[in-house]
């Protein structure tokens, strides 16, 4: 007797699991993790699962199925129900152009997501990190107004993310070509104080200073994507992002004045070929230029592209204890959009591999896919060395 | 089996993920993305631009809650004071070796005299190293602790009773006693049998003891007093034993009683007095040359600008009989009705001090002149704002009074509105361009 695949079960409690981390842990989890944040309106975030990250890909053009945003035309390739989260911890050391060193670590959660199968497609909803604008940044002075010399802390806190809200459709096109587009809305906020402390208690009973600010940020953005196999062994995949601009609205007692940002509009492009039964081959592009932002805004940072590449293997074959974990590496080069100082780069090597815990067929019922990734962000003075992994966990129903 | 995979894969990848979970923000990376700095100014504000009525009420507390006795004459030429004591109840029993050696409770106990011991206060206590003598009386007209003054021994409602002598008078006198401050700070009177036998009863309101000073020039303060009574018990009526008896009400008369001042700030004495001001921060702020070197003028202050706000006091010399002879501390509270002065409900404390505001006694008498900052930051805030964190609305009235009421019969006095160090505001603004975003 043939062994019972899993029932949905345990793909339903994983799902379920999944959908109750969507609905509390949200994406506002988002925190720093580059000195770069400070510049504009920070680091953009990239919504894409363990195995893209194993890859060096940026969100399109894998075989199979995929679950990003980025790549609406993989989502037609899901054929049952599915939940994704991704969670994604990082260890950085940094260098600041003045000299100074440090380490800062963080956790985030760049992909939620659920899709169900719907009028022969698949729908789906999923919920994204888009940029990431938290950091700290502290001065000290000395001021005499009359009572002797002050040493005054002035501390500048920045806190805050945008995220996407996606809501999707995609459908297989015949048997080799899936399409599919993307209403997404960003939202978020950002609160911006200045605070500036005067001596300690036992030498001053000045009160400390706060002005702040508080905006919302909304917007919306559509995405358009196909997936293509060229042949048994090859497939192609495009995707277009258009967004509207983006408003940031300043709340009641905000005294700093309202703004709305150019978004650009991106583009990727990826394939992947399988070279052999056990070697598959991925490269992607992204086109993605920031430059339209610098005249929306103030201050010294500079407005750039995000323009890069990556690529990738997989020994889809390879096995460990009998079960079959596909083992990845990649290499990936993007712009880093917001400097202070032209030509931001960021390199990334990765590695990873792949569980397929519960399976049916072809079909991954629940699965694993773990990314290490070692990267390097330079540009403007900075240097910023990282260990990232990321870790997606993906549950499907039949 | 694959549900236990799938349970201990996902087991063994949580801590990794949560490891991070110590969400850290870079820090420092320069000047660049630091919004504009801000400005910090101080202004002083002349009286007639923030405050107005001021007004000196007195008569809060009594003498009798001081817990001290203060005696003095012709102090300064001008202050006499005499100290009442009444006695709690005397031991009705005692515990008494007999005959064959037992201890046993005698409760038939003879009071054949006593002696009453003063514990003097040397700080508040103004003759120094000199001797002074003092009287020890006992009085023969009833009295009430709280109300008693001067003139009157009894002066509640509907019940005004004058000494028959001003001053707690008559008196009988009892004995004696020079205290030099170089032997002790203690002074120890003979009390005769007699007058232990009046005392013995505390319902009786005419009983009780007066001190007085015989040494013109000096006024003393005494911290506490017992009354050691010389007991025979009927256990063994050849032996004599010490009691105590503690004291039950004590308070002081003086005279004469200050007037409240037409041109100053008065806060403290006994009973206390307290100064009341109506106040308002200035919503503009334009016309000082140094603010306006440095900040756009006018300027409109709003809440968060002030980072500091105090009401600055200059220092007078107090009436000499008056001065305090030791610190002083203040207290600012908001008056939550003005129009029920002088019985309107404070507020609560503006000093972030338990103690108060502290000034030295030398301000109120070898060197006035001092300038005294009294900080109301936050008060400020809410004032400027018309309302304070919860809603409700500020008051507008400040009462300057002391920590404890009554804490002396000394008192502070200040130079008051007109006069040279008339009271002034000090603010010290922090202004800065609002933040925006990036």
């Amino acid at each position: 007797m043939m062994p019972r695949a899993p029932s949905i079960g345990v793909a339903a409690i994983v799902a379920a699991a999944l959908v109750s981390v969507v609905t509390f842990v949200a994406p506002a989890e988002a925190h720093a993790q580059s000195l770069y944040n400070a510049a504009g309106l920070g680091v953009p975030l990239e919504a894409v699962d363990g195995r893209a990250r194993a890859l060096g890909n940026l969100g399109i053009g894998l075989g199979g199925g995929a679950f990003m945003p980025t790549d609406p035309g993989a989502l037609g390739r899901l054929r049952v129900s599915t939940g994704i989260m991704a969670a994604q911890p990082t260890w950085m050391d940094f260098r600041t152009p003045a000299g100074a060193t440090g380490s800062v670590q963080g956790t985030r959660f760049p992909l939620l997501g659920i899709a169900y199968p719907i009028l022969g497609g698949m729908m789906s909803v999923q919920i994204g990190s888009y940029l990431d604008q938290n950091y700290e940044v502290q001065r000290t002075n000395t001021v005499d107004f009359g009572r002797g010399p002050i040493e005054t802390a002035d501390d500048f806190r920045q806190d805050g993310s945008i995220s996407n809200l996606n809501l999707g459709y995609a459908r297989m096109i015949g048997d080799a070509l899936s399409a599919g587009i993307t209403v997404g809305r960003y939202a978020g906020s950002l609160d911006r104080s200045l605070t500036r402390t005067y001596g300690d208690e036992e030498t001053t009973d000045v009160d400390s200073y706060v002005e702040s600010g508080t905006w919302s940020y909304e917007a919306w953005a559509f995405t358009a994507g196909v997936s293509a196999d060229l042949s048994s062994r090859a497939r192609v995949a495009v995707s277009v992002q258009a967004p509207t601009e983006l408003d940031a609205e300043g709340e009641a007692e905000t005294r700093g004045s309202d703004r709305t940002y150019s978004l650009p509009v991106q583009y990727r492009a990826g394939a992947s070929v399988t070279v052999s039964p056990a070697l598959v081959v991925s490269a992607s592009v992204l086109l993605a230029d920031w430059s339209d932002v610098q005249r929306d805004l103030q201050g010294a940072a500079l407005a750039g592209d995000q323009n890069g590449y990556g690529i990738g293997v997989e020994l889809s074959r390879a096995r460990f204890f009998g079960r079959t974990v596909p083992l990845r590496l990649g290499f990936r080069e993007t712009g880093i959009p917001f400097t202070f100082d032209p030509d931001g780069t960021e390199r990334i090597i990765s590695g990873g591999l792949g569980l397929e815990l519960a399976t049916s067929g072809d079909v991954v019922l629940a699965g694993v896919d773990l990314a290490v990734e070692r990267g390097h962000r330079f540009g403007g003075g900075i240097n910023e060395k990282f260990w990232r992994a990321t870790i997606s966990l993906l549950a499907s129903g039949l | 089996m694959r549900r236990r995979a799938l349970f201990v894969t996902l087991s063994c990848l949580a801590p990794v993920v949560f490891v991070a979970c110590e969400e850290q923000t870079p820090v420092g990376i320069g000047p660049g993305p630091l919004p504009g700095e801000p400005v910090s100014v101080e202004v002083t504000i002349p009286w007639s631009d923030f405050a107005s009525a001021l007004e000196v009420f007195g008569g809060y507390g009594s003498p009798e809650d001081l817990g001290q006795g203060v005696i003095a004459r012709q102090f300064e030429a001008l202050l006499d004071a005499r100290s009442l004591l009444r006695f709690q109840e005397y031991p009705d029993t005692a515990s008494v070796r007999d005959s064959t050696g037992t201890i046993r409770e005698d409760s038939d106990l003879t009071y054949v005299g006593g002696r009453l011991v003063l514990l003097m206060d040397t700080i508040a206590s103004t003759n120094g190293a000199t001797p002074v003598a003092l009287a020890l009386g006992r009085t023969t007209t009833e009295w009430d602790a709280t109300t008693a003054s001067w003139d009157f021994a009894v002066d509640t409602i509907n019940d005004r009773r004058p000494w028959g002598e001003l001053g707690g008078g008559p008196a009988l006198e009892v004995d004696t006693a020079v205290w030099d401050p170089a032997a002790g700070d203690t002074v120890v009177f003979q009390v005769d049998s007699t007058t232990i036998a009046e005392w013995s009863n505390p319902s009786d309101l005419s009983t009780g003891a007066r001190i007085e000073l015989l040494d013109p020039g000096f006024r003393t303060q005494f911290r506490g007093a017992t009354l050691r009574l010389d007991a025979r018990p009927s256990l063994r009526p050849d032996t004599i034993i010490e009691l105590l008896a503690f004291v039950g009400d004590v308070t002081f008369l003086y005279t004469p009683f200050p007037t409240p001042p037409t041109d100053g700030v008065r806060i403290g004495g006994a009973p206390s007095w307290r100064t009341i001001l109506d106040l308002a921060i200035p919503e503009v702020i334009d016309g000082d040359p140094e603010f306006c070197a440095v900040v756009e003028c006018p300027h409109t202050v709003v809440p968060g600008e002030i980072s500091f706000a105090a009401l600055r006091l200059t220092t007078r010399a107090s009436e000499a009989a008056f001065q305090p002879t030791d610190s002083i501390r203040l207290d600012v509270r908001p008056v939550l009705d003005r129009s029920a002065m002088p019985k309107s409900p404070l507020g609560p404390s503006l000093v972030e001090s338990d103690l108060g505001r502290a000034v030295p006694a030398d301000a109120f008498g070898a060197t006035p002149g001092q300038e005294i900052e009294i900080p109301f930051t936050a008060f400020a805030r809410d004032l400027l704002r018309g309302f304070d964190e919860d809603g409700n609305p500020t008051p507008g009235t400040l009462a300057l009074l002391s920590v404890i009421e009554p804490f002396s019969i000394s008192f502070a006095s200040f130079d008051g509105p007109g006069s040279g160090g008339e009271p002034v505001l000090t603010l010290v603004l922090t202004i800065g361009p609002p933040v925006e975003l990036p």
